[in-house]
């Protein structure tokens, strides 16, 4: 129980061996008095299948939207494919294949779902007014291809008859579910998900599992996904990271990280220190939330730095 | 007592022709004008509140180009939408980066540093009385390849027909200007139904979703708002013809009121609806008129624009998507 889950060490997880496709380090971020994130960093090997746990307010979806390009970061660095994207704008970084779906679905509800899927497909000449003019020919080419490989794809989300209908009209998990086969359609190398679980049946959900699994092993595709249900997590990652009050505690194998003390304490808020009930802890300030990062020595390093070291 | 609340309606405006034909070159006017806002409000959800402000600029640039400047007519009116869309893209790059309703300020306040700039440039636009001072000084006349081509298809065209006198003098820019607004709107209705329309909706409905999906929303709104500034400013030389001159009052904010009222009144998202929509709006407003009120002509208008707005308010009670829009594509209040 106290054996520490060691983080770059871990040596089963499938394709840990191979370079880490994403690599955040030291990132902070705050929002006036508060700060979100206080110096989370890791590394995700490509073609991993990384849970990001923690409690709310753990600072998971800021953390998201600072690696996606939707927050600047105050400080840190963030290399994906080696390549610093720190700062770079968010639709530049899902140019670059790393695409993310909201913990609050964003169905574009007044377009049909076919035009959902149809807008993600990358290289559309026509989405160009220069391109729409004068590359007709590829414009429709690629119109007919990226047609059809959407539809392939709601059917295999079972979304095929909705086809037609407007995006508003779906019921919560299957705009989901859209927004899961949207973000396929963008052809990623990268996915964050973001609480892809939530509000989803569990027929449904555990297709989509399949399919992530299925796209990790014949594609390669990374993914990284916040989520609460334990029992995926446990099930589906190959590691697990931990976040609470803006950092992060633990990375490791699901079975080690279940059984790490600081897991235990970061979700029942205690953090060590018994007295102080849950919830007050979360409203701790800026400073506190640092003495005690530094407090928990047994903490393990940001995994990052040492990563290109091994 | 009576006497004093005489409603009287005069049914002679019906068969006037040359009334018709004036509301018929406003609508259309204000058809292409609102053509912008449709692609702006309508497809990309840019609150340009701003559009009065480049009908100014289409109309004075294209003016001073020819009188002042002295260039040829056809060659100043593309220059002119060249230069509407060049100032669109400066004021749409601090601005498309605002939220919504801010942009509105934004594009309100543009508009009416314009309107009041033309008003004190006197030297360069004519000031308080307008491009008329500017021609008489240079001695040349905006409208006169105009005029020359008017009435050659007066005499070819309509006379033939049987349309002639001075009921029809202005037919022939009824004509042109109703063929280019068809012509625009069939265009643009095209354009939207493209990969390229497909990420402006998408950028109407959620800007983070379509950044998150690769496109560059930022540029998506400015290039919609370049567009609907050169509509505007296209707007602005028909408005020049229309009129003979223009002075700043045409471009106060009010005109691009009327222009979403005319969105409302023909329905979001809708092309088609512009026209019908800018059709029945100046049909109602100009056909106000017949009504023979015991009334100030100050209070007459005041009056013509509260019953316009009573229309509005039924329209949103009973057929909130406009008289074309589709339901499912509502934008506003939603």
């Amino acid at each position: 129980m106290t054996e520490p889950a060691s983080t770059t060490a871990t040596p089963a997880a499938p394709g840990a061996g191979s370079a880490p496709i994403l690599e955040v380090d030291s990132i902070y971020k705050h929002f006036g008095g508060i700060r979100a994130v206080n110096g989370a960093g890791f590394s995700i090997p490509k073609g991993s299948i990384t849970a990001l746990i923690g409690p709310n307010g753990a600072g998971k979806t800021t953390l998201f939207n600072i690696i996606t390009g939707f927050y600047k970061a105050d400080s840190g660095t963030i290399l994906y494919e080696g390549e610093s994207i720190f700062g770079t704008p968010s639709y530049e970084i899902a140019r670059r294949g790393m695409v993310r779906t909201f913990q609050i679905t964003k169905a574009l509800s007044a377009m049909p779902v076919i035009d959902n899927m149809m807008l993600a497909a990358p290289n559309q000449p026509g989405e160009n007014l220069i391109g729409l003019i004068g590359r007709r020919r590829a414009n429709s080419r690629r119109e007919a291809e990226v047609a059809e490989h959407a539809v392939d794809l709601l059917e295999r989300f079972n979304l095929a008859a909705k086809k037609d209908d407007y995006a508003g009209t779906l019921s919560g998990g299957q705009r989901k579910l859209l927004e899961l086969a949207r973000a396929l359609m963008a052809e990623p190398r990268t996915v964050l998900l973001d609480e892809p679980m939530a509000g989803i049946n569990p027929t449904l959900g555990r297709r989509l599992l399949e399919h992530m699994h299925d796209l990790r092993e014949t594609q390669e595709v990374t993914f990284l996904f916040i989520e609460h249900d334990m029992d995926v997590v446990m099930e589906h990652s190959d590691e697990v990271i931990v976040m609470a009050q803006g950092a992060n505690v633990v990375k490791g194998l699901p079975e080690d990280v279940r059984k790490d003390k600081r897991v235990i304490d970061a979700y029942l808020g205690g953090g060590g220190s018994r007295d102080e009930p849950g919830p007050e802890s979360r409203r701790r300030d800026a400073s506190a939330a640092a003495a005690e990062a530094d407090s928990a020595e047994a903490l393990p390093p940001p995994v990052a730095p040492e990563d290109p070291s091994s | 007592m009576a006497d004093s609340l005489v409603l009287g309606i005069s049914t002679d405006f019906l068969t006037a022709w040359n009334f018709w034909i004036g509301v018929g070159i406003l609508a259309g006017i204000y058809g292409i004008f609102t053509l912008g806002l449709q692609l702006n409000v309508g497809f990309t959800g840019v609150l340009n509140f701003g559009q009065a402000g480049f009908m100014a600029i289409g109309a004075y640039s294209a003016v001073i180009l020819v009188v002042d400047v002295g260039l040829p007519f056809f060659l100043a009116l593309p220059i002119s939408m060249v230069i509407t869309m060049i100032v669109g893209l400066l004021i749409g790059l601090p601005a498309v980066r605002l939220r919504s309703d801010y942009l509105a300020i934004a594009t309100i306040a543009f508009s009416e540093v314009i309107r009041i700039s033309v008003q004190n440039l006197r030297g360069l636009t004519g000031g308080n009385q307008g491009t008329i001072n500017l021609e008489l000084a240079n001695n040349r006349f905006f409208s006169e390849t105009w005029t020359s081509i008017s009435s050659w298809m007066s005499e070819n065209l309509f006379d033939p027909i049987g349309l002639t006198g001075n009921e029809y003098i202005n037919l022939p820019l009824l004509v042109v200007i109703w063929a280019f607004l068809a012509i625009l709107a069939f265009f643009l209705a095209k354009l939207v139904r493209t990969p390229w329309g497909r990420v402006l909706r998408a950028v109407r409905e959620d800007e983070d979703a379509a950044r998150a999906l690769g496109k560059n929303a930022l540029w998506y709104k400015l290039q919609s708002l370049a567009i609907a500034a050169a509509l505007g400013g296209v707007a602005g030389w028909f408005l020049v013809l229309a009129q003979g001159s223009v002075s700043q009052e045409a471009f106060e904010p009010i005109f691009t009121f009327t222009g979403y009222a005319v969105l409302v009144l023909g329905g979001l998202a809708s092309f088609p609806g512009v026209l019908f929509g800018s059709f029945i709006f100046w049909a109602v407003y100009e056909g106000l008129r017949a009504l023979e009120l015991p009334l100030t002509s100050d209070k007459d208008a005041a009056l013509r624009f509260v019953l316009v707005g009573l229309v509005l308010i039924l329209l949103m009670a009973f057929r909130p998507q406009g008289v074309m829009g589709k339901k499912e594509e509502m934008v506003l209040g939603d």
